[in-house]
């Protein structure tokens, strides 16, 4: 099935690669930084370990699909605060150890 | 011989335990033909060995026996206070520390434990009260301390099970990525380094310039970008690879429920000048009608073609054309792709990696004039399966390019096209008359909202005017004089 004719390379026509500027309202929605963040407060919130775990876990999938640096980094930075915010309430903070003792 | 041993291994514990221990050897030593403790002896060592291990539990109903022996023996000094302890201590010890990594759940209902907790108390009750509440006390904190562990642990199954999930993840993420980048370059090894398709047709490969360009570009850790230019017929080429999110492990447990496929989509922009009225789609049957609902030049354009032109060869059964004439479908579908690709004898090997074509001179997008072909990757070492799909490309940027519609036809196609373009004229126009009068509502709006503001203006300025005419009746009159 090889094309007919003699070769069918034409440098002269051949421009360099332009990536397609993609509008970021056009980027596929980023689930996993959403429920990262929506854990995260969970977690902070009623003091809900399993929630800021759970919210590191989806942080670490939404870094793992990261697609565009500058955009994705903000949610995930925001899911990752929560998650750090759940962990240091629930592990940190007195009133837990007062309760167990 | 066991005690430097089993005192390095509870040198955790408190020094009385070893005092205890190094007591119970000299006795061991006093008893030595027990005929009982040389087997004990034996099992010590074992138990040393493996530590996770729980050695027979048939010994525990020896243990009692050897009691009475020692204290039947009470006029040694040395076994005054020493022998009630260690008695026990030497063979309880290690099962509470081996005890210690159990968990309690999964040996509930395990009849040793309670024989190792009751019996020896039994056997000191037979002897003297003071040694019976010493051990008590012991056998208290001994008991407790297994509880308070297997509780903790408990407590802390969700950070273990999250913790060795994370771990899980990022092992998975960097092994994931590798595997996608080896399928994504295998890929590029076979089709467009030297002499392969993509060489022998384009003059520039990779996303950079220069010779030395790399091929691919990643997106992602799952998408791979090729791109291709300087050909006739044609502007550039661009090749996706969505590839199986390997990287992520969630993603993996759900591809596991819900399977995908590894893709590719190469799209090729054609000249503006090197495509006639082109509109033509195939694919599987279900995708095919997925298709001409959904894309929408397809919807327009094209309809399904159930049935090939009569007399000829035509596509394999579980394929669908979709086209704008059946002309352009006879034309397109020669003997030749028949035969390496869409026939029902070649289709039969081939059809696990074709999704579908599409080539129209009506693509939505920036670029109207634009062939898609859509494949599924096949694994690392069968990227040779793929060899005829990937040569469709080429076949059909010619076969394309010097096509030409007859004029009846064309006419058809050029009433469709004028068609449309007059529909979607009067949608701008409609559209913009929209546009047009939301903006005079909006002035009109405005006018009547800086009227009203006027108006209020001008009430509260009256307003005021009437209060400071009324303070300045209601004020004194006073004089005031100004010093100097």
């Amino acid at each position: 099935m090889s094309s007919s004719g003699n070769d069918p390379r034409q440098p002269s026509s051949a421009k360099p690669y332009k990536p397609q500027p993609v509008h970021p309202d056009n980027l596929p929605i980023d689930y996993s930084g959403f429920i990262a963040i929506i854990f995260g407060v969970a977690g902070v919130m009623f003091r809900y370990k399993l929630g800021s775990w759970l919210a590191l876990i989806f942080c670490a999938q939404s870094l793992a699909n990261m697609k565009n640096i500058e955009t994705d980094l903000k949610q995930i930075s925001t899911g990752f605060m929560f998650a750090i915010m759940g962990m240091v309430t629930n592990y940190l903070s007195p009133a837990r150890g007062a309760v167990k003792t | 011989m066991a005690t430097p041993r089993s005192s390095f291994f509870f040198s955790p514990r408190c020094d009385t335990l070893l005092y205890l221990i190094a007591l119970l050897s000299l006795l061991l030593h006093h008893i030595s033909a027990d005929s009982h403790f040389e087997g004990f002896d034996a099992d010590d060592d074992l138990e040393d060995d493996t530590v996770l291990f729980q050695p027979p539990l048939s010994d525990l109903p020896r243990r009692p026996p050897p009691a009475p022996t020692t204290l039947s023996t009470p006029s040694d000094p040395e076994s005054h206070h020493g022998p009630p302890v260690p008695q026990s201590d030497p063979d309880l010890n290690p099962k509470t520390t081996s005890f210690d990594y159990w968990d309690e759940d999964e040996f509930e209902g395990f009849p040793v434990d309670n024989n190792n907790v009751i019996t020896p108390p039994e056997v000191i009750k037979t002897t003297s009260d003071d040694s019976v509440l010493n051990e008590n006390e012991n056998e208290k904190a001994r008991v407790l301390e297994p509880v308070s562990l297997s509780k903790r642990i408990r407590a802390y199954t969700v950070e273990m099970i999250c913790v060795s999930f994370l771990i899980m993840f990022a092992v998975n993420y960097f092994t994931g990525k590798k595997e996608n980048e080896n399928l994504a370059l295998a890929w590029a090894a076979k089709f467009a380094t030297k002499d392969t398709i993509f060489d022998k047709n384009f003059s520039l490969l990779g996303v950079g310039e220069g010779d030395n360009s790399p091929l691919l570009m990643k997106e992602g850790q799952n998408v791979f970008k090729f791109y291709a230019s300087g050909r006739r017929y044609c502007q550039d080429l661009v090749a996706t690879m969505e590839l199986k999110s390997r990287q992520d492990l969630i993603a993996k447990l759900y591809n596991m429920v819900v399977p995908c496929k590894d893709e590719i989509t190469i799209e090729v922009r054609m000249n503006e000048d090197a495509m006639d009225h082109v509109v033509f789609a195939l694919g599987k049957k279900k995708a095919a009608k997925v298709m001409h609902k959904e894309v929408r030049d397809l919807q327009r354009f094209a309809s399904l073609m159930t049935a090939g032109p009569n007399g000829r060869k035509w596509v394999a059964d579980e394929l669908m054309v979709i086209t704008e004439s059946k002309e352009v479908a006879g034309d397109l579908i020669t003997e030749t792709v028949l035969d390496q690709v869409f026939g029902e004898k070649a289709f039969q090997s081939l059809g696990k990696l074709f999704i579908s074509l599409h080539f129209s001179d009506q693509q939505q997008g920036t670029h109207k004039k634009m062939l898609v072909f859509k494949f599924a990757l096949p694994d690392v070492n069968h990227m040779a399966d793929m060899t005829r799909l990937v040569a469709l490309v080429p076949y059909y940027i010619d076969l394309i390019g010097r096509y030409k519609l007859s004029s009846q036809a064309r006419s058809k196609t050029e009433a469709a096209r004028s068609k449309v373009a007059q529909e979607a004229y009067k949608e701008q126009q409609n559209e913009r008359q929209e546009m047009l009068q939301r903006k005079k509502a909006e002035k009109k709006k405005m006018m009547e909202e800086a009227a009203s503001k006027l108006n209020a203006e001008a009430l509260r300025k009256k307003e005021a005017k009437e209060r400071a005419r009324q303070l300045k009746k209601a004020m004194p009159k006073i004089k005031m004089s100004r010093g100097a």
